[in-house]
């Protein structure tokens, strides 16, 4: 059934510029909508977007296409007024001349490197195979672009999943698929493992424009990750500029999209170090069937707008999910986090756990974390942390974390504080002799370490705690 | 030996009336408390009491003039945030190598006043002096006095999420040799302190007091005076919370610390630890923010004999059975 969407002649893809823009005939009140919602400014990008892209696409991402076109009609660009945005200020992606990113190939001339021996590159959204080694992937299993992927029940299956809506998605949610190039394509068969070689996703943005000149290149990387009945992914994914895009502008909206079959484990570390002038939105999306484990770890330290949405939905009993993340604001930086776990079935745990340093009077961290423990979600052990730490004056935070209880017989916790450093431990170091500066560098980095450790790959999170380090020296 | 004071009979320092000419090795005590003639209304007092050295075993003889390490006089201090007056005049003098005590209630000011000591930023002195080798204590950072060779461990030492005790020790010792020591060095420098506390290498990749028993906390403490070496230790009630094997353990430890130039003032409710340390020290008991008694004793059992008869409040304490538990073990 899902998968007959799938076949192109069912929908058509949706052109922007043509004079009757909604050939597609089911949905009935759309040309209404469109003609009281659309926004001009939403419709221009989508119109670049869709001019940048090759008309001769493959058939499954031109169904992507339309029904993210359709669905963006209904939705304006975010203002303040709107609940999501309340605290995180879109308006210089809106005050800027956004171009889609050249289509041309992707230069080839630059040189990735992993710890694993699985490396994956996406460059300004396009997965980019000769700078990718995949030497130990297990038989069955796919890592590559969608339009490679060849027929069979792989592909089958991987369209599916594609196709199921997803209600919750938002504006750029939606411009990321209409925008995206190719999909990557991550799928795991039942009972395979790709665990030891982690699966590394760099997703690299080199395209970008100096600061004051107004023009902002978007890229919109898509990942799909399908992890059937029992098997085990580990994947990292590192978004970051690359080359000349260093300290310049540009715009990754990155968009992942996850299902983990019965039993399944997926172990996700996404590390965000984009230049200090990119906007970067990112969107999570993963659903989980029974006794399935799901852990994201995140770490946010670059971009100049950096907001990442999560959507967590359960579809069985006996889930395990853990979210944490660590975010760094410093000067004129703003992070935010919005995550949203369901709970529909009994017996799940989760845990989330959301750290935040503001260290700049310009810093500004937001946080929106929404727990919804269901009717049936009996049993369901649920707990929500965030900690926040202002080093400076007038640095800002905005905290939301929130549980909605439904269920009854259910054991959940949740808090949440903002605090300089702990006056007792400073002096505790004090007290053997180490000097105060040193000793706050010591908590602050501890701070920060506390999820950096939980990172899944050792490379990586010794990688991560010297940049770190190498942050909290800069400051 | 220079004066047997085997008496039971309480030997609290008199008035500063002028002493008489002590014997060859030994020297005088006297407190300034105005307190202490009220008292020691019972008993005996003499012009002046002299005794051996307390220097713990090995102390040896002393030169005729003791290295005064620590001189508190007239110190009143109060809660920043409320003004509350904790410490009310306590005067109190620590010679190199001496090992002192102080017992009193609870809430009597103890631990703040050791805490005033270290430069806890809770407090405000607002009176009185401090003197620790020569220089003047309360203008010093908290880190220069731990320089300085002061040291304290603290009641309910603060846990540290984030930071390893490794790192925790490392820092502390770069910071005192004022030089970045590498972990190797330091790692070599560390494991004999190790076995002296009898602390398993595991602890040092946990993050500092996280998670750890109480008396796994107070090892820690002993291990981070280990590394420091300090001059003049102060731990307070380093002895509760812990179990009869780690009591030994940390006696012995802090026996192979003692050397005749380090000093120990012991904040404790039960005399059992400074039994196992040693048979002679100086106890003092402080009420309501001031050291209202002064004792010296060459036996512990003899000076919590004395103090109990003179301190009811200190019965219960002096009576405990771990003390006779202890008491057994040790003779
Ligand atoms: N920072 C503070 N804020 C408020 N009150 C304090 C503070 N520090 C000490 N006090 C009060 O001062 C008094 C002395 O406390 P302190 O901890 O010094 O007692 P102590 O003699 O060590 O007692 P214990 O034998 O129970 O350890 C107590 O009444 C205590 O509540
Ligand atoms: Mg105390």
């Amino acid at each position: 059934m899902a998968i007959s969407c799938f076949s192109s002649s069912l929908l058509p893809p949706l052109r922007f510029r043509s004079p009757n823009p909604n050939p597609n005939p089911k949905p009935k009140t759309l040309a209404p909508i469109r003609a009281s919602f659309s926004d001009p400014f939403v419709l221009s990008i989508a119109e670049k977007l869709e001019d940048s892209l090759p008309s001769s696409s493959h058939p499954s991402l031109q169904t992507l296409r339309s029904l993210s076109s359709q669905s963006l009609l209904s939705k304006p660009w975010p203002s303040r007024k709107d609940e999501p945005f309340r605290f995180t200020d879109t308006s210089f992606l809106k005050a800027a001349q956004i171009v889609p990113v050249s289509s041309s190939n992707p230069s080839a001339n630059h040189t990735f490197d992993s710890p694993s021996s699985n490396l994956l590159v996406v460059v300004d959204g396009h997965p980019v195979p000769s700078l990718s080694r995949l030497s130990s992937i297990p038989s069955g299993a796919f890592v590559g672009p969608l339009s490679t992927l060849p027929p069979g029940p792989a592909l089958d299956r991987v369209l599916a999943v594609a196709s199921s809506e997803f209600p919750d998605g938002d504006l750029f949610w939606d411009l990321n698929g209409l925008g995206t190039p190719d999909v990557v394509v991550v799928y795991v068969p039942e009972r395979a493992r790709i665990v030891d070689e982690p699966l590394h996703l760099v997703v690299c943005s080199a395209e970008g424009e100096d600061v004051g000149s107004g023009r902002l290149p978007v890229s919109n990387p898509r990942v799909l990750v399908v992890v059937e009945k029992g098997a085990e992914l580990t994947i990292l994914e590192e978004h970051l500029g690359i080359g000349e895009c260093e300290g310049r502008c540009y715009w990754a909206n990155s968009a992942m999209e996850i299902l983990i079959g019965e039993g399944g484990k997926v172990k996700h570390s996404y590390v965000q170090r984009q230049s200090s002038n990119a906007a970067h939105i990112k969107w999570t999306f993963a659903r989980q069937e029974a006794a399935s484990t799901y852990e994201i770890v995140e770490v946010s330290i670059g971009g100049r707008l950096s907001r990442h949405n999560i959507h967590i939905q359960q579809l069985g009993p006996d889930t395990v999910t853990e979210m944490s993340a660590f975010h760094i604001s410093q000067s004129n930086q703003i992070q935010d986090l919005h995550s949203k776990l369901v709970l529909d079935y009994p017996r799940g745990y989760s845990r989330q756990l959301h750290k935040c340093i503001v260290s700049d009077s310009s810093g500004h961290a937001v946080f929106d974390g929404n727990i919804k423990v269901n009717r049936y979600a009996q049993q369901t052990d649920a707990g929500q942390l965030t900690r926040t730490l202002l080093l400076a004056p007038r640095a800002t935070a905005n905290l939301k974390p929130n549980l909605q209880i439904i269920a009854d017989d259910v054991k959940c916790s949740h808090g949440a504080a903002i605090s300089d450093l702990e006056e007792d431990q400073l002096f505790y170091f004090q007290t053997r002799g180490i000097d105060l500066q040193t000793a706050r560098e010591a908590l602050v980095f501890a701070f920060g370490k506390d999820v950096i450790t939980r990172i899944h790959y050792a490379p990586l999170r010794e990688t991560l705690n010297s940049r770190f380090k190498e942050l909290l020296a800069a400051k | 030996m220079a004066l047997p004071l085997s008496s039971p009979a309480p030997c609290f320092a008199p008035s500063p009336s002028p002493p008489k000419t002590p014997p060859r090795n030994s020297f005088l005590i006297t407190i300034p408390t105005p307190h202490r003639r009220r008292r020691c209304r019972h008993g005996a007092v003499r012009a002046a009491v002299a005794v051996d050295s307390p220097s713990a075993e090995g102390g040896g003889l002393r030169a005729e003039t003791p290295n005064v390490f620590l001189e508190v006089k007239d110190l009143r201090a109060v809660i920043k945030d409320s003004d509350k007056e904790i410490l009310k005049g306590v005067n109190l003098t620590i010679n190199e190598g001496e090992i002192h005590t102080i017992m009193g209630r609870n809430g009597s000011g103890k631990s703040t006043f050791a805490k005033v000591l270290v430069g806890h930023p809770d407090y405000e002195v607002t009176k009185g002096s401090v003197v620790f080798k020569g220089e003047n204590l309360l203008d010093m950072d908290p880190e220069e006095r731990s320089h300085a060779g002061l040291f304290m461990s603290f009641q309910s030492p603060v846990e540290i999420p984030g930071v390893s005790n490794m790192d925790f020790l490392r820092m502390a010792y770069s910071a005192k040799k004022k030089t970045e020591i590498s972990p190797i060095e330091f790692f070599h420098y560390l494991l004999p302190k190790l076995e002296a506390v009898k602390m398993d290498t595991r602890f040092l990749d946990r993050n500092v007091n996280e998670g750890f028993s109480g008396g796994e906390k107070k090892r820690n403490e002993i291990l981070q005076l280990a590394v420091l070496e300090a001059d003049l230790a102060i731990l307070d009630e380093i002895d509760s919370g812990l179990d009869v094997d780690a009591l030994q353990d940390v006696a012995k430890a802090l026996v192979g610390l003692m050397t005749p130039k380090n000093s120990i003032l012991m904040i404790t409710h039960y005399p059992n630890l400074l039994d196992l340390i040693s048979k002679r020290c100086f106890v003092h008991i402080m009420e309501d923010g001031l050291i209202v008694s002064y004792y010296q004793e060459l036996h512990i059992k003899n000076c919590c004999r004395n103090l109990r008869s003179s301190f009811p409040v200190l019965k219960y304490e002096l009576q405990s059975p771990t003390l006779e538990h202890f008491r057994q073990g040790s003779s």
